[in-house]
């Protein structure tokens, strides 16, 4: 039973899917060189959100009103330098967008680990067991699509109250139609395959064919998927922040200081331009990766 | 007929409980979420208050109760009266609607024109200049904030360059800028999803025939690719639109464009339970309807897709 | 009719004094533009949620429905009582208030004003039938007689001293009887009739209010022939488009844009100094808050002066306790609440204060500066040894915990003094059965309660000076800031705004620069 909505496009919601490279020299060479150096950036990232104790120059929280909104600067009133300027409340804005970095990614990586295994489980299940199942998740799944995502956020957010975890649990369940549908797909096809049918018959159990062999067979678009997602939590954070839901102060992250630093825009542009270049190249790293990942382990595009 | 009504029926079965699902979880999640009657009320009005106009809301009974007088009235069209306006809900919803509609569809019809053209070239020029350029755009597109976005189309087209207004509604000048922003994440989907649905096509053998016959380019993309690179590009269509009123919210609040976006948020706020349970519903039939006739759109470009 | 205009402003200009309502503009380049507009726009923060003056009492709202309609009384930017639709009025016994009505006053439909509509709109505020939002606003008042068209005596429960001034403020405002009677409550609130400077046209939410001048104003017909109020929620928006001169009024001006507005060449800065405080009121039954020690630990630590200084950039005062400059029995001699963080220290530990943790609940933007003025705060408090944590709540959770009493430390609040008196601020608030009672002092509620229903105003000035001082010993509320209400303007707009926020547009404290 067909979805309502046709599956046959991976519901990634925020990077369009993106041609399979065509395989040729120079082509290959720069699309390499970009993810290279796409890779090596999230992965910059990565250790500075680990080292970000030693990375910062200054404490993030710490504040100096009578040094705020100061511009980049070797010497504010304050004494200390301030390499990419002080935010309204005189911090440090290169401090806290080291620091911020923990706090996005993780965001990040948690939502897409949250919607990853409900959304996989959820696919896997409907497309292996098919039938009402399928049916019952691709309902769901239908019904979660047809909800303006923003409006339930912000429902969720004002019955469990802003936290950590609310935004995690929030942005992950925004994201896991996609996973279930691109799994689902896949499974069903893999299931239409004899190799299944052998198993079954030489008395595998159900836990044996989708961990032994349909997994590790659908992995490759998971991986592609959640790289799309990872952009994409990151982004939504930001936009949640911005209705006034997002990680609580003074904690600083990406989104929080694109926002906070909004009114101030034509005043003292860096306290949002930076985080929110920061958040961009991130977004655009992820997803740069992810397109090439799909391109290199694409089941589907293996076979041409 | 039969063979259509065999592949809608369970189709629309499925899209009716979707809908369901969607008003009870909204249903639950208002009424967990607080109380309307103290943002109704001074500060100072006495605990007597508060139980007068919770009782005249209905909000005093238990909430299956309230829950299977919902359902009820909403079957029959009727949405409840909101707390806030204290008028029928729908009217309200409905009275929005036409903001939200005419900026909705500019900013779609401005993604479409926009970026699927773009995508064109992008995919016929691959790996050129144009097509980096295009698709970096594209990504900063998919990656910045829609706040952001609008603040900064404000300050730099609206106050600094003075080409259109900053921000409410009013003739098309006004709607430039927000249909840009809102338009902006769908416009830079579309145009990757454009760029690599014509280059799947472009690969296929029939193309390769007729570029060996020495067809110019432009002619076989024309000829060849738009019917079948239409089909993804229709389906994201379908799927952005769900996104549309998500960022509705924001552009509307950015731009004070009085549409439904702006009321759904600021009916979260005042806890106004039948507004957003309205909007809510709305959206969703809106959604599912949209892609309900994609799905009917899918026979007509593709025949191999047949009604099962 | 005209003696409402010029003089009274000159004359509000020369009692200003010790009371400073007009706040002085920032500097700006010189140069002043006119115009020859007749339409006035105003942008402000939200859109209004209901025109019948007596089923709202948020700021969005009251701003245009003292515009639509004139109270018996009026509050002027002065500070002071002026007449409104009463002339005068006088205490003929200890229960009685005695009104003067104006005559000749006509509704924006034509029909005259009488004592009959004013009888008719008090009674409504309180009629349970009528379930208004200000049922509480004057229920002071037993009964009401109307003995001829121009007089209007009303008896109270107990004496009132403050009757004329709750008058002017939210509950008063006069609504024309028969039309109400004949089109019903809805159809009132969707088109409203009243006496003021401005009758309604049309409104389309969250798009634009549109009104039009009233010709045969008693004030006088106010300077512009149509003014239409925009609400764009957003401060950036809100400041490119009175920057850019697409609107000629913004309200809520951030003391942060303040500079932006006032240096660029076409637009300038005006407020006044807000009737009222921005204070952090305490749940002081939660401990340790429910320590006086704790308390005045908390205030210690707080370097008002940097708030006032750095995050307003001098756009208010620091308080030197409960009650508001510019108020009855505001004590010029007290000095600023001082910032001393080893005394605080000293304090806490004093109180054995075991480094419990403090929540401060803000909202966003509910108050000007609230959340920044949180998160400085909370790093002073750190700096004292104070065991802090801000916590970010929406509006709608913030009134519910208001009305429950829930708050689990300290809190935003900006109690608005409306009737320029401390019974109408701190009495109203943090009196027995408040919306901000979390604390009592038998004392302290003896003298609340003898000032409230006294007439000799010796004795009341002694009450509140003891008040104050039992109040800085147990700081039931954490006084933070007076602030200024800032607007932006065109510079061809001569305004000058209500403390109270109200946004009074009338002959006496609005015009266009003519060239």
């Amino acid at each position: 039973m067909a979805s309502s909505i046709p599956a046959s496009v991976p519901v990634d919601g925020v990077a369009g899917v993106e041609a399979p490279a065509v395989r040729g020299g120079a082509r290959a060479l720069r699309t390499r060189r970009l993810v290279v150096a796409g890779g090596l950036f999230v992965l910059a990232l990565g250790l500075m959100a680990i080292a970000a104790p030693w990375v910062a120059p200054q404490d993030p929280l710490r504040q100096s009103l009578r040094a705020r909104l100061a511009g980049p600067t070797l010497q504010a009133s304050d004494g200390k330098a301030h390499l990419l300027g002080t935010d309204h409340l005189g911090r440090d804005v290169l401090s806290r967008v080291v620091w911020g970095s923990r706090v996005s990614l993780t965001v990040g990586f948690a939502a897409v680990l949250v919607g990853g295994l409900l959304g996989s489980t959820l696919g896997i299940l409907a497309g292996y067991r098919g039938g009402f199942t399928d049916s019952v998740v691709m309902t769901i799944a239908d019904a979660q699509l047809a909800f303006p995502f923003i409006l339930l956020a912000i429902g969720i957010i004002a019955v469990l109250g802003p936290s950590f975890t609310t935004l995690i649990v929030v942005i992950g369940l925004s994201g896991w139609v996609g996973y279930a549908r691109v799994l689902r797909s896949q499974v069903l096809v893999l299931r239409s395959r004899e190799f299944v049918d052998a198993i079954h018959a030489l008395g595998g159990s159900v836990a044996r064919v989708v961990l032994g062999h349909i997994v590790p067979n659908v992995f490759s678009s998971l991986v592609v998927v959640a790289t799309l997602e990872l952009a994409r939590s990151i982004v939504l954070e930001a936009t949640l922040s911005f209705l006034g839901l997002g990680i609580q102060p003074p904690t600083p992250s990406w989104g929080v200081m694109v926002q906070e630093g909004r009114e101030y825009l034509h005043s003292a542009w860096w306290i949002s331009t930076f985080p929110g270049l920061v958040l961009m190249l991130t977004s655009l790293a992820v997803s740069r990766t992810g397109d090439w990942l799909r391109d290199l382990l694409d089941p589907t595009l293996r076979g041409e | 007929m039969r063979g259509v009504l065999g592949f809608l029926a369970p189709k629309l079965l499925r899209a009716l409980i979707a809908v369901w699902l969607v008003t009870t979880v909204v249903f639950i999640v208002m009424r967990l979420s607080g109380d309307p009657v103290p943002l109704l009320l001074p500060p100072d009005a006495p605990t007597s208050e508060i139980y007068r106009v919770r009782r005249e809301l209905g909000l005093d009974r238990p909430l299956p109760v309230q829950y299977a007088t919902f359902l009820g009235n909403a079957l029959r069209g009727d949405f409840g009266r909101s707390i806030h306006f204290r008028e029928p809900a729908w009217g309200v919803v409905v009275r929005y609607l036409p903001a939200t509609l005419e900026l909705g569809l500019t900013a779609f019809g401005l993604a479409l024109v926009v970026a699927v053209p773009i995508g064109m070239l992008s995919a016929i020029k691959r790996n050129s200049a144009v097509d980096q350029a295009a698709m970096g755009v594209a990504l900063v597109g998919q990656s910045a904030p829609t706040f952001f976005l609008g603040i900064f189309f404000i300050l730099t087209l609206s106050l600094w360059a003075g080409w259109f207004p900053t921000s409410g509604r009013g003739g098309w000048e006004h709607l430039v800028l927000p249909a840009l922003t809102l338009g902006a994440f769908s416009m830079a989907s579309i145009a990757r999803l454009t760029r690599s649905a014509v280059l799947d096509v472009l690969r296929q053998d029939f193309v390769r025939t007729a570029r060996a016959k020495g067809l110019p380019e432009a002619a076989v993309v024309m000829k060849h690719t738009l019917k079948n690179a239409a089909l993804p590009v229709v389906t994201i269509t379908g799927l952005q639109f769900g996104t549309l009123l998500g960022g509705a919210v924001v552009t509307e609040t950015v731009f004070a464009w009085p549409g439904i976006g702006r009321l759904a948020i600021q009916s979260i706020y005042n806890r106004d339970y039948p507004i957003v349970q309205c909007t809510v519903f709305l959206s969703a039939v809106l959604f599912i309807v949209l892609n309900f006739a994609i799905d009917l759109l899918y026979g007509v470009l593709d025949p191999r897709i047949r009604p099962r | 009719m005209s003696h409402l205009t010029r003089r009274d402003l000159l004359k509000s200009a020369a009692t200003l004094g010790a009371a400073a309502a007009l706040a002085p503009a920032l500097p700006g380049p010189a140069g002043a533009q006119t115009t020859q507009k007749r339409e006035l726009i105003v942008a402000q923060g939200g859109d209004l949620a209901r025109l019948d003056p007596h089923f709202s009492t948020s700021s969005n709202d009251i701003r245009w429905s003292f515009n639509l309609f004139d109270n018996l009384t009026s509050r002027h930017p002065d500070g002071k009582l002026h007449p409104g639709l009463a002339t005068e009025w006088k205490l003929t016994a200890p229960t009685t208030w005695t009104f003067k009505l104006r005559s000749g006053v006509k509704y924006h439909n034509g029909d005259p004003f009488t004592s009959a509509d004013a009888k008719f709109s008090i009674e409504r505020t309180y009629d349970p039938n009528v379930k208004t939002m200000v049922a509480t606003a004057l229920a002071t008042i037993d009964k009401i007689d109307a003995p001829d068209a121009t007089t209007l005596v009303v008896h109270t429960k107990k004496p009132d001293p403050l009757l004329p001034a709750r008058l002017a403020f939210y509950g008063g405002q006069i609504v024309p009887k028969k039309y109400v009677e004949s089109v019903g409550n809805d159809a009132f609130n969707a088109k409203p009739v009243g006496t003021g400077p401005v009758k309604f046209v049309s409104w389309t939410k969250d798009d634009k209010l549109v009104v039009e001048a009233h010709d045969g104003y008693w004030g006088g017909k106010p300077d512009f022939d149509r003014l239409v109020m925009r609400p764009i929620p957003e401060t950036a928006p809100r400041i490119a488009a009175l920057l850019k001169g697409e609107v000629d009024i913004i309200t809520q001006l951030p003391a942060d844009q303040g500079e932006r507005v006032a240096g660029t060449p076409t637009t300038r800065v005006a407020g006044a100094l807000y009737a009222g405080l921005y204070v952090m009121a305490v749940n002081s039954k939660r401990p340790p808050l429910d320590n006086p020690l704790v308390k005045q630990a908390l205030s210690f630590a707080i370097d008002r002066e940097a708030i006032v200084k750095e995050l307003w950039r001098g756009r208010g005062i620091v308080p030197n306790g409960p009650i508001a400059k510019g108020d009855n029995h505001y004590d010029a001699g007290l000095g600023p609440l001082p910032y001393n963080p080893s005394k605080a220290r000293d304090l806490l530990k004093a109180a054995g204060y075991k480094n419990e943790e403090i929540i401060i609940e803000t909202t966003v933007a509910y108050l000007s500066n609230d959340k920044q003025m949180s998160e400085a705060i909370q790093g002073m408090w750190k700096d004292a040894g104070i065991n802090a944590k801000v916590e970010v709540i929406e509006y709608s959770v913030r009134a519910q915990k208001n009305r429950e009493k829930s708050f689990k430390g300290v809190f935003w609040s900006d109690p608005t003094s409306t009737l320029g008196d401390p019974d109408g601020m701190m009495w109203r608030l943090l009196g027995p059965g408040g919306p901000q009672d979390y604390w009592r002092h038998p004392r302290w509620d003896e003298l609340g309660n003898a000032a409230r229903f006294s007439v000799d105003e010796k004795f009341r000035a002694q009450a509140y000076k003891e008040m104050t001082t039992i109040f800085l010993e147990h700081f039931p509320w954490l006084p933070v800031i007076q602030p200024y209400e800032d607007y932006g303007l065109q510079k061809y707009v001569e305004f000058q705004p209500n403390p109270n926020q109200q946004f009074e547009i009338r002959r006496f404290n609005f015009k266009f620069k003519r060239a």
